[in-house]
């Protein structure tokens, strides 16, 4: 050992030393109440966060309840459908992955950045936004073959609704699309790609057909790998839902109609059961599942035939002839008439210097109510409404169903029109001219009824006066709104005339009668507008379409217990008896087979 | 080497080994949990834990290596192992492996070897032999004697770059200089200068460098980047909570939200599976481990000695300082490990070494008194 090193001994001073000690515990001492505000003063809310990094609740769908006919025969299912998704957290450069896709499936790349950007800010980190909604066999073996270049791409499996009937049933069961951001809005269970019931049944059973959503917890690792999951809620399926239609019923009077456009209703008198509605032309809903694009959805709408309008509930027409029981009922309560009275008809009612002719123009000659509702005479009930008035005319109207919605289970149902002195001043800021209660005797004039209201009527006439609500769930305990405001004897005076109309060799439903079936039945033939004089006269085919008549038919039929009205409505099918009898006569041929063998 | 003096065994300090190897054994448990990450499959593990290990094993061989002689042969050594140092440091800016950007590692076959931390021993070294030889307090000639020899081997590390490790260099001989006494002027001067000057450093570092400085005013303004690892890092000792969430079961660590797990932020590990009880007992370690060293300080008889364990003291306390304050968002991300907490085979060892010079000095404090007793 050198001993000249050791005579350097000294030492730091003490009072140094104490200093840098303080310091270290003074720093120990900060360190502390950081881990103490960490852990503890905000241990909680670190913990929530740390949760919020490993722990992702994704919904589980719940599949949407099936909707059946009343045997039971499918209407609408489920059916897997691939769509394609993008997380956005797996992406490198989401504007060239959508490029890809885009390229990829032939795609236009403004829409589907659109798309992207609409949804983005529903979808919660690490869960696949729906891109695109459906995608084919083949996209999904093109998308499939590349997942590994762009690992943000997923395909989904999700449920999609079908429609197996398809036009058939579109009126009724309506259609699901993707919910909108409206309906996320109001409602807190929707979430993006989620279809919600926008027509038809499908909207006013969502609540039952919807179910409720199952809610699964996964733990993921920062990449975002799902590790362990367990479901904390189960998804909860849709109800199921019977409809009352009679699906070969539906079928089978949705092929008489043929190429017409109108509707067929057919009712179970004494229940409002709808067993067929039936509008044509129609449409295939199942287009609008997928997305309708914007071209395609132009062109339904902008068809002249309007396939979209579901002409039982949403149309409203002149009724014609078929409004005359409502007027001659409306004559025996109030007074007005008896049924013996008579008239006669010299082919029009002059009243002032204008002329309101009958259809017959040779006259039907002295007619009492039965002949003149079996023969349909204008005449007669020009002379009847004069009497009444609008005024009576209009509350009885009202009070047999018109001029207000059946309450059907669909939306957008029509209220039909029952004009009143009110309405004119209303509307045209004129009073009620007598001329006014003439049309309206007839059922022409601004009278507007849809097919429906009218068959809800007719069954009222045969059921004992009760107008029910039209029924278009299977089971549902007949729901009575009203009474019609008819005497029975008057009521059975009225359905008595509707069997002459078709049991009588002149009654204007003399071709729809079947053996052993009791059959009444009305016909209407209302003018779309007031007939020009260069087509007076014609037969129906040789005037142009949109200036023919519509057609009505409102029959009831009965065997034994069974009691069903049909009512037939062909848009510009001229005469109701011709167009819209041998439609009513096949859809009692087929109500009543079984005993027609 | 003499054979060993039975009074070496009886001043031994026992409490100093025995808390660095409870620091260790945490810092082996701590990293078996962060070796472990949750897979589809379950529980995997990295051999971290199993390394370092190793890593002890041979940093405790090192640490009987400094026990065994006379730590005051170390002034003779002190130059020629300083400029050792220096080469090493400088093959490996040539020759060094690159791993994540930086070039800090040599390639020794069996091992990579990160000179940059033998660079801390010799410096220390070096500057307990310097500032030994000085009677009095130091002024500007000896200040900028000391500095221009302290800032070769941070220049070479900053060109790695090793901002971390250039720093806690600097940081080294600065605490010594300060523990062995600067005049009062010179004093003042420093205390107003380093302030000042402080902001300039902001045009020598590196964008990530910057970011990580941006990341720690405002880690909030990009949560995803820049702020990432302070918000990991606060989230995980946060959700511990005052009893943590148990051994193996962070999930912050275990599923991988906290980047650099089993490294700098291996506290943020304990903090979040033992909470504040388990915080506040390793500071408790830490703390008396800390004063253990200043204690050897005070107490050693000779100047070399105890600017030697003045040395090891800021050896350890800076790195303690920098990396809890980091993993506690006090202070930015600044690449510096947790003695015997963090994962790192060379700083491993190189802290075990320390901690046998610190024994060392300890050990012999009563040597001296008996030699000059002999003269007397």
């Amino acid at each position: 050992m050198r001993q000249g090193l050791e005579t350097e001994t000294q030492q730091a001073p003490r009072g140094g030393l104490l200093l840098l000690q303080l310091f270290v515990l003074g720093l120990f001492l900060v360190f502390v109440l950081r881990f103490w505000y960490l852990q503890i003063h905000k241990g909680q809310e670190f913990a929530n966060q740390a949760d919020n990094n490993r722990i992702r609740q994704h919904q589980v769908c719940a599949p949407r309840g099936l909707i059946r006919d009343r045997h039971s025969a499918l209407l609408a299912v489920n059916e897997p459908t691939y769509a394609l998704a993008i997380v956005r957290e797996d992406s490198q450069d989401i504007a060239s992955a959508l490029s890809y896709v885009s390229q990829l499936l032939d795609l236009d790349l403004e829409r589907l950045r659109e798309t992207f950007d609409k949804g983005r800010v529903r979808v919660k980190r690490f869960e696949p936004q729906i891109l695109i909604p459906s995608l084919t066999f083949a996209q999904v073996a093109v998308i499939e073959a590349n997942t590994l270049d762009w690992p943000e791409l997923k395909i989904v499996v999700r449920p999609k609704r079908v429609y197996l009937q398809g036009p058939l049933m579109a009126h009724v069961i309506g259609y699901v699309t993707e919910a909108n951001e409206d309906e996320m809005n109001i409602d807190p269970e929707l979430s993006l790609g989620d279809y919600v019931g926008k027509k038809g049944m499908e909207f006013t059973m969502e609540r039952t057909l919807r179910g409720k959503k199952g809610l699964r917890q996964v733990d993921v690792d920062v990449a975002g790998r799902q590790l362990s999951s367990k479901v904390l809620a189960q998804p909860q399926a849709g109800a199921d839902v019977w409809l009352s239609i009679d699906l070969e019923l539906q079928r089978f009077a949705d092929e008489q109609m043929g190429e017409h456009a109108g509707s067929v209703v057919v009712l179970e008198a004494d229940t409002g059961q709808v067993l067929a509605l039936v509008s044509k032309p129609s449409f295939d809903n199942n287009l609008f599942v997928s997305g309708l694009s914007h071209a395609d959805w132009a062109v339904l709408r902008d068809n002249p035939a309007h396939p979209l309008q579901n002409r039982a509930v949403q149309s409203a027409y002149p009724p014609g002839s078929v409004f005359k029981h409502v007027v001659a009922g409306c004559a025996l309560t109030k007074g007005v008439a008896v049924p013996s009275d008579r008239v006669f008809c010299p082919g029009g009612f002059q009243l002032g210097n204008r002329l309101f002719r009958c259809w017959e123009r040779r006259g039907h000659g002295v007619v009492d109510m039965t002949r003149a509702l079996v023969e349909s005479c204008d005449t007669f009930f020009y002379v009847i409404g004069d009497k009444l008035g609008v005024d009576r005319m209009h509350s009885c109207a009202i009070q047999s169903g018109f001029g207000e919605p059946t309450g059907i289970d669909l939306p957008h149902e029509s209220s039909g029109l029952v004009p009143s002195r009110e309405w004119r001043m209303q509307r045209f800021g004129d009073v009620w001219h007598r001329g006014g209660n003439l049309n309206m005797a007839i059922g022409q004039g601004y009278m507007l009824t849809t097919p429906l209201q009218v068959a809800r009527y007719t069954a009222a006439l045969v059921n004992g006066g009760r107008l029910l609500k039209p029924q278009l769930l299977v089971g549902v305990p007949p729901e009575e709104q009203a009474r019609l405001p008819l005497s029975d004897s008057h009521r059975e005076f009225l359905v008595q005339t509707m069997v002459d109309t078709v049991e009588d060799g002149r009654g204007t439903a003399r071709r729809i009668a079947l053996q052993d079936i009791r059959l009444g039945a009305k016909t209407g033939t209302a003018q779309v507008v007031r007939l020009m004089a260069e087509h007076e006269g014609r037969p129906t085919s040789e005037i142009p379409y949109q200036f023919r008549h519509h057609a009505w038919m409102n029959a009831f039929g009965e065997k034994g217990a069974r009691r069903y009205v049909v009512v037939a409505m062909v848009e510009h099918g001229g005469g109701g008896g011709a167009t819209a009898g041998p439609i009513v006569r096949a859809v009692f041929q087929h109500l009543f087979a079984d005993e027609l063998e | 080497m003499t054979p060993i003096d039975r009074r070496l065994i009886f001043h031994f300090d026992w409490l100093l080994i025995g808390l660095t190897l409870a620091l260790f054994a945490f810092g082996i448990l701590n990293l078996y949990s962060a070796s472990g990450f949750r897979m589809e499959e379950g529980l995997a593990r990295t051999s971290f834990y199993r390394k370092q290990l190793y890593w002890g094993g041979i940093g405790l061989g090192g640490m009987i290596a400094f026990l065994l002689f006379d730590y005051r042969h170390l002034r003779i050594l002190a130059w020629p192992f300083f400029l050792a140092t220096l080469l090493a440091l400088a093959a490996t800016l040539i020759w060094g492996k690159t791993i994540m950007g930086a070039q800090r590692w040599l390639d020794l076959g069996l091992f990579h070897f990160q000179p940059s931390e033998f660079a801390k021993i010799s410096l220390l070294i070096l500057t307990a032999k310097l500032l030994a030889l000085e009677h009095g307090k130091l002024g500007w000639s000896k200040l900028l004697f000391l500095g221009g020899i302290g800032i070769v081997p941070v220049a070479l590390v900053v060109k790695q770059p090793h901002l971390g490790t250039a720093l806690s260099l600097l940081l080294l001989m600065g605490g010594m200089v300060l523990f062995r006494g600067v005049q009062g002027p010179v004093l003042k001067v420093l205390a107003v200068a380093t302030p000042a000057l402080l902001p300039l450093g902001w045009f020598f570092l590196h964008d990530y460098q910057r970011q990580r400085i941006v990341g720690f005013l405002n880690p909030h303004g990009d949560p995803l980047g820049a702020g990432y690892q302070i918000i990991q890092s606060q989230i995980a000792v946060g959700s511990g909570q005052l009893w943590g969430r148990g051994f193996l079961e962070g999930t912050q660590s275990q599923l991988r939200f906290l980047p650099e797990k089993h490294t700098d932020f291996a506290l943020a590990v304990f903090g979040e599976e033992w909470g504040f009880a388990g915080c506040l007992l390793l500071l408790f370690l830490f703390c008396v481990f800390l004063l253990g060293i200043v204690r050897i300080a005070a107490e050693a008889k000779d100047g070399f000695g105890s600017f030697l364990a003045a040395g090891i003291f800021f050896y350890f306390f800076w790195q303690i300082f920098i990396n809890m304050g980091m993993v506690l968002g006090l202070l930015p991300v600044v690449g510096l490990p947790l003695p015997f907490i963090s994962y790192g085979g060379t700083a491993t060892v190189t802290n075990f070494c320390l901690i046998g010079l610190a024994l060392n000095v300890s050990m012999r404090r009563f040597f001296f008194k008996n030699i000059n007793h002999r003269r007397i």
